[in-house]
């Protein structure tokens, strides 16, 4: 009795400091939110503001000024921009992997995998100036900030060892059916991997999202620059207006944060298998 | 006839094995196209670009050899640049696989209905943007924000956090471990949880101390886990960008390759010199990733993997 006691005990003091980290790790979050609904005059003057407003969010709705809805734009530009990218490296990384594991007959795949593996530790900020040369041209365009990204060597290498650990039989009898290798892979490939896939998706997104330096120099254009982007170019501008720049930050961060959280429950098998 | 229809098959099968290596490359052509444009040519690019003067608009460019290479070396943006850059591995590595592990011990033991939950919120901070982070903490630690004011009044301390230089160090390097830990501790937590619970119950039944348990057991056996993290973590650091970019513009002492790098290419526009720069950069990343690993390995191999 007295150890089961003394057990109890500890699992919460355990939990207990864990919820205190949990907090504190929070914090800057909390922080950001609660500052982001602060009036205008409170915003980092004080921990809890006096009364709660939404003036910061509707400021970022207003239509005055030189470029109306510009923060609006800016949104939809993330958007439009983080989409295609993660469904293309997506489908890249689904074909691929299947090209590399599953084509037994497939010459030349050795030499694929070797420059594969040469480019994922390739540092490659070193191309950023002749990157920035080939695609001057699609300067202030959407796909001058897709392409470069679409191609995900990562995402071609988690999918290329989930295959390996797929039996070969499975796609052998649907072969025998009569399945073609797009049907292959629609039907058998892609559904046995959901796990990898939402990791893949939600990961280039992400960092598609939160890309900034190749985004300030490829769309100097307000027209085309993503939330993240718009933030950059005003955090000193807009030092007397902190709380639109929180309000922002908030619809920033928020997008991301209810995807992962969404689709928390394929994280265990997909970390497990990244481990691997 | 016997013998032709063989052959027969051999050519066939042949052709199904032309066709099945025709589809890998097609299946395979985004890829190869990508590195063609945007791996193979900008390298080369970048080889011929290190040794020219050219500022990115005039249609004259000056060949100057290796001058590039050696002005690099009086240069004192970039020697902040890579002594910031051992600065920041060390802590970074250090501190994340610290805070990441305590983490992932942490959640192991809490009850297993919200051991999912509070690990998936452990990890919110890696999603946040480096933007919105540096929005909050710049204006958080701002002369008039309500804590330097209370710093000011009751405690009597005035620090300029971004001006004064170690202040505004160690505000980043906190940064990045906040937005790491959570992240690594995922990892942690899953190879804490692999590990075998005939161990556990043995070293249970032996008796055995947190201690001995912590140091003897379970950081041996996520000692592959640790490995993988610290290259993470190593890869990470060389590429801070966005804070030290926000917050200091990078001073001498917070500044990083990647900060120098776009500053000399794209605001002073000598597109040549920033090539050469980041060939050096990639020089001493990859000079020390390798130095890293070799050191785990060693480690590894200490531990009999």
């Amino acid at each position: 009795m007295g150890v089961k006691r003394r057990e109890r005990l500890s699992v919460a003091i355990i939990t207990a400091i864990t919820l205190v980290m949990l907090f504190i790790a929070l914090f800057p979050l909390f922080y950001m939110m609660i500052q982001s609904f602060a009036p205008g005059t409170e915003v980092n003057r004080r921990l809890i503001p006096s009364t709660l407003t939404l003036a910061n969010y509707a400021y970022l709705l207003d239509s005055a000024g030189s470029n109306p809805l510009k923060w609006v734009r800016s949104l939809l530009n993330s958007f439009i921009v983080c989409v295609p990218t993660g469904l293309a490296s997506v489908f890249i990384g689904v074909t691929m992997g299947y090209a590399l594991t599953k084509l037994k007959n497939f010459r030349g795949k050795k030499l694929i995998i070797d420059s594969l593996l040469f480019q994922m530790f390739f540092p490659t900020i070193m191309l950023l100036v002749p990157k920035y040369m080939i695609l001057r041209g699609l300067a202030n365009s959407y796909p001058g900030m897709i392409l470069p990204f679409s191609v995900s060597v990562w995402a071609i290498f988690m999918y290329n060892n989930f295959y390996r650990t797929l039996p070969d039989e499975v796609f052998e009898a649907a072969k025998v059916d009569g399945a073609g290798h797009w049907r292959s892979i629609w039907n058998i490939a892609l559904p046995s991997t959901q796990a990898v896939t939402v990791i893949v998706f939600l990961t280039v997104f992400m960092n598609r999202w939160n890309e900034l330096m190749w985004d300030m120099v490829i769309s100097p254009n307000v027209n085309f620059q993503t939330l993240n982007v718009l933030i950059t170019t005003n955090i000193n501008v807009m030092r007397d207006l902190q709380g639109p720049l929180y309000a922002a930050s908030c619809v920033l961060i928020m997008p991301i944060i209810l995807l992962f959280l969404c689709c928390s429950r394929y994280f265990k098998e997909g970390i497990n298998f990244m481990l691997k | 006839m016997q013998a032709k229809g063989i052959v027969g098959r051999r050519a066939g099968t042949l052709k199904a094995k032309r066709r099945e290596s025709g589809l890998g490359w097609f299946f395979c052509s985004p890829y190869l196209l990508y590195t063609l444009i945007l791996f193979l040519l900008p390298l080369i690019w970048a080889v011929w670009l290190a040794t020219m003067d050219w500022n990115l608009i005039s249609a004259d460019k000056t060949f100057v050899g290796i001058g590039n290479f050696t002005n690099l070396f009086s240069d004192k943006g970039m020697l902040n640049a890579f002594l910031n850059a051992f600065k920041y591995l060390f802590l970074i590595v250090v501190f994340s696989s610290v805070f990441g592990i305590t983490i992932a011990l942490l959640v192991d033991k809490v009850p297993s209905r919200i051991q999912g939950i509070t690990s998936v919120l452990f990890f919110v901070p890696y999603l946040t943007s480096g933007v919105a982070t540096s929005v909050v903490v710049k204006y958080f630690f701002a002369y008039n924000s309500f804590f330097n004011t209370f710093l000011r009044e009751k405690l009597n301390l005035n620090i300029g956090w971004f001006t004064n230089d170690t202040a505004a160090f160690w505000v980043i390097v906190i940064i990045i471990v906040w937005k790491l830990s959570g992240y690594y501790a995922l990892f942690y937590l899953a190879s804490i949880k692999n590990i075998p619970i005939e161990v556990k119950e043995a070293a249970r039944l032996d008796g055995a101390s947190w201690w001995t348990n912590l140091t003897r057991i379970t950081l041996p056996m996520i000692l592959p886990t640790i490995n993988t993290v610290v290259a993470l973590a190593t890869g990470l650091s060389f590429r801070i960008y966005t804070e030290p970019y926000l917050l200091t513009a990078g001073s001498p002492g917070t500044t990083t390759w990647l900060v120098e790098i776009y500053h000399i290419t794209f605001t002073k526009f000598k597109s040549g010199y920033g090539t050469a720069m980041s060939l050096l950069f990639a020089v001493q990343m990859f000079l020390v990733l390798r130095l890293i690993n070799s050191g785990m390995n060693k480690l590894m191999e200490k531990f009999g993997y």
